[in-house]
C-alpha cells in the first residue's frame, strides 16, 4: 500500500534548510515493513540528502529513536502499516529535548555528559574489609533488583519523552538515573552513600515529575521511574533527607500513619519549613477566600487506623530482619 | 442493564482542597444511576510518595484498600488520576507476581486482612465512557454545552503506564473527547493534553511546576480553548490555583477556567454553577457560564 510521509528537515549549512520544514515523501509499503526500512528506501531511491542514524536494525544498538506521529519510538521496531492505520498519518521528527544537528539527527553529547555525571561504573571498596573473600556471591534476587536497569540501550527515548527535562534542561534525566540505579542497586557497590548524596542534590532524583512517560516509551522495559523510586528509597534509608523531596515523602509517610491519609497543610509546612511556608501566605490567603486552604487536622481519622499502623510496624520489622542477614 | 455500583474512592485531595469535585461527582452519579458506596476504612494510596519511601509498604497499604473493596464485592471508582495510576500499578503488580501477593498477604494477615488479587480500579471517566456508555450519557443530557470550546486535559496518570491501566490509548486517547462531545461541547485538540501538569513537584521544584502548568494552559489557549476540563484534581489544583503564578512567570495572559470532569457533566445534566461548587475555583468561570 502507498503511504505518505512527512519528515522534518533541517540543515543549518544550507540556505533553504536553516529553518526547519516538513518534506513530503511517498513510499510503497509492504507487510511487515518498518519505519526504518521506509527511511532507508527513501534515502536510497528518492533523496540521498535525508539524514538519520541507524545501525543494527534489530533494536539493540539504540541509534534510530525518532518521534513517530508525536511519540518517541525506535524506527527499526515500529511497523509502518499498523502505525499508519492507528494515527492516519506518518509524521517523522527528531527526538525532543535534544538539539537537532541535521534532519532526524540530534546532538547526543549532553546525553553522554549526564551519563558521565552519575559515574557509570562500580565503585569497589578502597581497601578490602577484613574477613571478606574476594568473590561476592550474587543471588538471583540481587540480580533481579537491577536487571531491568541493565537493559538500557541508550537510545534516548526516555529523555526525549521526559516532561521534567522539557522544562528543566539541567535535570539529569531518566536515562542517567536508571544507569545510576544499576550501580547503586548492585550488591558489589561500595560508593552508594556518596553517590546517593550527589544524586539528591539539585537536578537529581527529586526533579522527576512522575509523568511515567519514561516507562511508557522505553523500548526495552528499563522502567527508569522504578529506578528513580528505588534511588529515592535508598537515599532516605541512608539518611539523606535534607532536601524538599525527601521531606515531602517523609511528611506523607507520617501523615498516612497518623490519620490514614494526606494532610495537605502539614505536608506543606513539613516540606518547605517555616520560612518558605510563610512565603506561601499571600497564595494561602487567596486559596482561603475560595475555601481552598487546607486546614491541618480537620481530617477525621480513617476507620480502623490500627490496621494501617500494624502494617507499618510489620514492614519495619521485616526490613530490619532483612538487613541483619549477611550479604549474599 | 447491569447495576452500576462501585466502591467509591474520591482520594485525599477531593475530600478537602478540591471537595467540589467530590460533591459534583455525587450529584452526577445520583442522576445517572451510578451507585457510589463509601469506603470508610480506606487509607491514602500514597500518591507515589509512599512508593518513593518503601515499595513493600506502598503495595501493602494499597492492598488494604483493595481488601475493603473486595469485602464490599465491588470494583473501585476513583475521581483522581493519580490515585488511579498508583492503585493500578499496585493492582497490576499484585496480579502478575504471585509471590508478591503471598508476601503482601502475610503482612495483611497481621492486621486480620486478606486480598485475593481481583479488584479492578476504574476512573469516573472510564465508567462514563464505558460502563455507562457514551450513548446513554448523551441521552441524559438536558442542557447541551454548545458552542463551548473545551480542551480536554488528561494529564499523565489517567493514561500511563498503559499496561497497568489497561483502558485508553495514551497516544490517541478518546474517552474524554467522547464524553465532552456527548455533553455537546466542541473539543479542542492540542499537544499538551496528555502531558504532565507538574503537580508532583509543586513543593519540591516550584518554578518547574509553574512553568509546566503555564505551558499546558498556553498550549490549549493557542488552539482556541475557552476552558479546560480535567479528570484529575491534582491537575485542577495546578491549572487553576497556579494559573496566576504561571501568567506572571511566563509573562502571558491566560485566563482559562478549569473544570473538573464531574462539573462539566453536571452542567450538561442541568445542575447550576453553585450546585457544582464553581465559586471555589480561583479562575472565574462566570464569563463562560453566563452565555
Amino acid at each position: 500500500m502507498k503511504i505518505d510521509l512527512k519528515i522534518r528537515r533541517f540543515n543549518p549549512t544550507t540556505k533553504n534548510g536553516r529553518e526547519p520544514y516538513y518534506q513530503a515523501y511517498s513510499i510503497e509499503a509492504s507487510e511487515g515493513m518498518t519505519v526504518l526500512e521506509a527511511l532507508m528506501s527513501i534515502a536510497a531511491a528518492q533523496d540521498p540528502t535525508l539524514s538519520f542514524r541507524r545501525s543494527c536494525r534489530s533494536s539493540i544498538c539504540g541509534s534510530c529513536a525518532i518521534k513517530i506521529n508525536g511519540f518517541t519510538k525506535l524506527a527499526c521496531s515500529t511497523q509502518i502499516i499498523p502505525e499508519h492505520e492507528k494515527a492516519h498519518e506518518m509524521v517523522l521528527e527528531p527526538i525532543a529535548n535534544h538539539t537537532v544537528l541535521k534532519d532526524l539527527i540530534v546532538d547526543f553529547d549532553p546525553f553522554w555528559k549526564k551519563l558521565d555525571k552519575v559515574k557509570p561504573y562500580l565503585m569497589p571498596p578502597e581497601t578490602q574489609p577484613e574477613g571478606r573473600t574476594k568473590e561476592v556471591h550474587i543471588s538471583e534476587k540481587d540480580a533481579e533488583a537491577i536487571d531491568h536497569a541493565q537493559k538500557c540501550i541508550m537510545c534516548g527515548s526516555c529523555n526525549s519523552e521526559c516532561n521534567a527535562l522539557e522544562i528543566e534542561k539541567k535535570y539529569l534525566g531518566p536515562a542517567a538515573l536508571a544507569k545510576a540505579w544499576r550501580f547503586v542497586g548492585d550488591v558489589r557497590e561500595e560508593g552508594g552513600r556518596k553517590r546517593l548524596g550527589r544524586l539528591s542534590d539539585d537536578h537529581g532524583i527529586w526533579d522527576c515529575v512522575r509523568c511515567v512517560h519514561c516507562v511508557e516509551y522505553c523500548p526495552k522495559g528499563v522502567e527508569p521511574l522504578t529506578a528513580i523510586e528505588r534511588l529515592r528509597s535508598r537515599a532516605i534509608q541512608e539518611g539523606i533527607k535534607d532536601n524538599h523531596g525527601a521531606k515531602h515523602v517523609e511528611a506523607m509517610v507520617n501523615s498516612v500513619k497518623k490519620v490514614g491519609r494526606l494532610d495537605e497543610a502539614a505536608m506543606t509546612f513539613k516540606t518547605l519549613g517555616l520560612l518558605r511556608s510563610l512565603g506561601m501566605i499571600p497564595f494561602g490567603l487567596k486559596m482561603e477566600m475560595h475555601g481552598k486552604m487546607p486546614h491541618p487536622h480537620l481530617f477525621p481519622q480513617i476507620k480502623k487506623i490500627d490496621e494501617v499502623r500494624t502494617i507499618y510496624a510489620e514492614i519495619k520489622r521485616k526490613n530490619k530482619n532483612a538487613k541483619k542477614k549477611p550479604k549474599g | 442493564m447491569t447495576l452500576l455500583k462501585y466502591a467509591y474512592y474520591p482520594g485525599c485531595a477531593s475530600q478537602e482542597i478540591t471537595k467540589e469535585a467530590n460533591s459534583s461527582t455525587r450529584l452526577v452519579a445520583d442522576k445517572l444511576g451510578i451507585q457510589l458506596h463509601n469506603m470508610p476504612k480506606a487509607n491514602c494510596c500514597g500518591a507515589g510518595l509512599l512508593t518513593d519511601y518503601d515499595y513493600d509498604l506502598y503495595i501493602t497499604l494499597n492492598a488494604r484498600i483493595f481488601a475493603e473493596a473486595e469485602e464490599m464485592g465491588m470494583d473501585i471508582l476513583t475521581i483522581c488520576s493519580t490515585c488511579l495510576m498508583v492503585m493500578s500499578r499496585a493492582a497490576f503488580d499484585l496480579k502478575n507476581k504471585p509471590e508478591l501477593l503471598d508476601k503482601t498477604n502475610e503482612v495483611l494477615a497481621k492486621a486480620g486482612l486478606h486480598y485475593s488479587g481481583n479488584v479492578k480500579v476504574k476512573h469516573l471517566l472510564w465508567v462514563l465512557a464505558n460502563d455507562l456508555g457514551i450513548a446513554k450519557l448523551a441521552s441524559m443530557v438536558t442542557k447541551p454545552l454548545g458552542p463551548l470550546k473545551a480542551a480536554p486535559f488528561y494529564g499523565c496518570h489517567s493514561l500511563r503506564p498503559s499496561d497497568a491501566l489497561g483502558f485508553d490509548d495514551p497516544e490517541r486517547p478518546w474517552s474524554l473527547e467522547a464524553v465532552l462531545k456527548a455533553l455537546g461541547a466542541e473539543v479542542v485538540d492540542y499537544t499538551g493534553k496528555t502531558k504532565c501538569c507538574g503537580f508532583q513537584v509543586d513543593l519540591v521544584t516550584e518554578d518547574t511546576a509553574i512553568e509546566m502548568t503555564g505551558t499546558r494552559l498556553l498550549d490549549a489557549k493557542t488552539m482556541g480553548a475557552e476552558c479546560i476540563v480535567t479528570p484529575c484534581p491534582f491537575c485542577h489544583i495546578n491549572l487553576d490555583n497556579y494559573q496566576s503564578a504561571a501568567e506572571k512567570q511566563l509573562g502571558a495572559e491566560i485566563e482559562l477556567p478549569v473544570f473538573h470532569l464531574a462539573q462539566m457533566v453536571g452542567l450538561a445534566l442541568g445542575f447550576s454553577a453553585s450546585d457544582l461548587g464553581m465559586s471555589r475555583h480561583l479562575v472565574s468561570a462566570e464569563k463562560i457560564l453566563r452565555r
